[in-house]
């Protein structure tokens, strides 16, 4: 691999991971394991970048590829089949752990962002962690403009208001 | 009248990032080198051997066809070893010629001559 890519690489990974952790519904051990494949990918190329996008951007839409890919192997280890499988094939799969959330006010971004629907969090995501633009986030989402610029209006609209509902409970909770 | 800025969203998303950040894992650089998977690799191979052998089975089975069997009338005993001759030819000739006691009972239009 080229030092160059390597480097872009190497540079982005907080950032990379903080996205596989948004699309595993901030589940550390999945993330961890979702943005290693994403790198295997690279590695073994399966994936490389092919100039039609930003790096950032394509690198992005890899990982999302790869959290979807992760996602549906775990529904069929989770499925009847899979589970029947697993008695024939002993296959190591560590369960999956979930780290705790160390600040409050982070849980609290991650549950409001969970009731959203999954677009709408990605656009919000993408554009106020990931500092992208619309036009960036739409081509990770694999979304037109139009409606990448429709989940963004409407998740910020709904995010505020989650925020305002929990902030509002939490005085009374404590 | 102006859109509400998305500075408060922009700074509950910013101070996530710092957090993820500081959760993040350590950057190595093994992790962009393909590790050696000699199992994967081998079990890549599985279904083209499958096939292949399924190949083989079946140029064997439709090319290996069983021994020749003989002709079912060799291997029958003959039913009829005699040469062909004349239907009840070796009948006693009486039999043919046999005239019952009773047959002046008949009327003479319903004799029945047997050749």
């Amino acid at each position: 691999m080229e030092r160059a890519v390597a480097d872009q690489l190497e540079a982005l990974h907080p950032d990379a991971f903080g996205w596989a952790l948004h699309c595993c519904a901030g589940d550390h051990a999945r993330a961890e394991d979702v943005l290693q494949n994403a790198y295997l990918k690279l590695a073994q190329e399966r994936a490389s970048h092919d100039g039609r996008s930003s790096f950032k951007t394509w690198w992005f839409g890899v990982i999302r590829f790869t959290a979807h890919e992760e996602f549906r192997r775990q529904r069929y280890r989770e499925s009847l089949v899979g589970k029947l499988l697993a008695l024939f094939v002993e296959e190591h799969h560590p369960a999956p752990s979930r780290q705790v959330e160390k600040d409050e006010r982070n849980a609290e971004l991650r549950r409001c962002l969970a009731q959203l629907p999954a677009r709408q969090a990605e656009v919000l995501h993408l554009v106020f962690y990931q500092d992208l633009t619309i036009q960036e986030a739409a081509s990770v989402m694999r979304v037109s403009l139009g409606s990448a610029r429709q989940h963004y209006e409407r998740g910020k609209a709904r995010l505020r208001s989650l925020l305002q509902i929990q902030s509002a409970h939490e005085p009374a909770a404590r | 009248m102006n859109p509400p800025p998305d500075d408060d969203l922009r700074a509950i998303f910013a101070h996530q990032r710092r957090c993820d950040h500081e959760d993040a894992p350590a950057w190595r650089d093994e992790l962009l080198r393909a590790p050696m998977k000699q199992s994967s690799h081998a079990r890549r191979w599985i279904p083209v051997a499958l096939a292949t052998a399924c190949i083989v089975f079946a140029a064997l089975f439709f090319t290996h066809s069983p021994p020749t069997e003989p002709k079912l009338s060799e291997v029958l005993p003959p039913l009829f070893d005699s040469p062909p001759a004349e239907l009840f030819a070796s009948l006693e000739p009486s039999f043919t010629t046999f005239e019952a006691p009773s047959d002046f009972l008949l009327p003479t239009h319903l004799n029945i001559h047997i050749p």
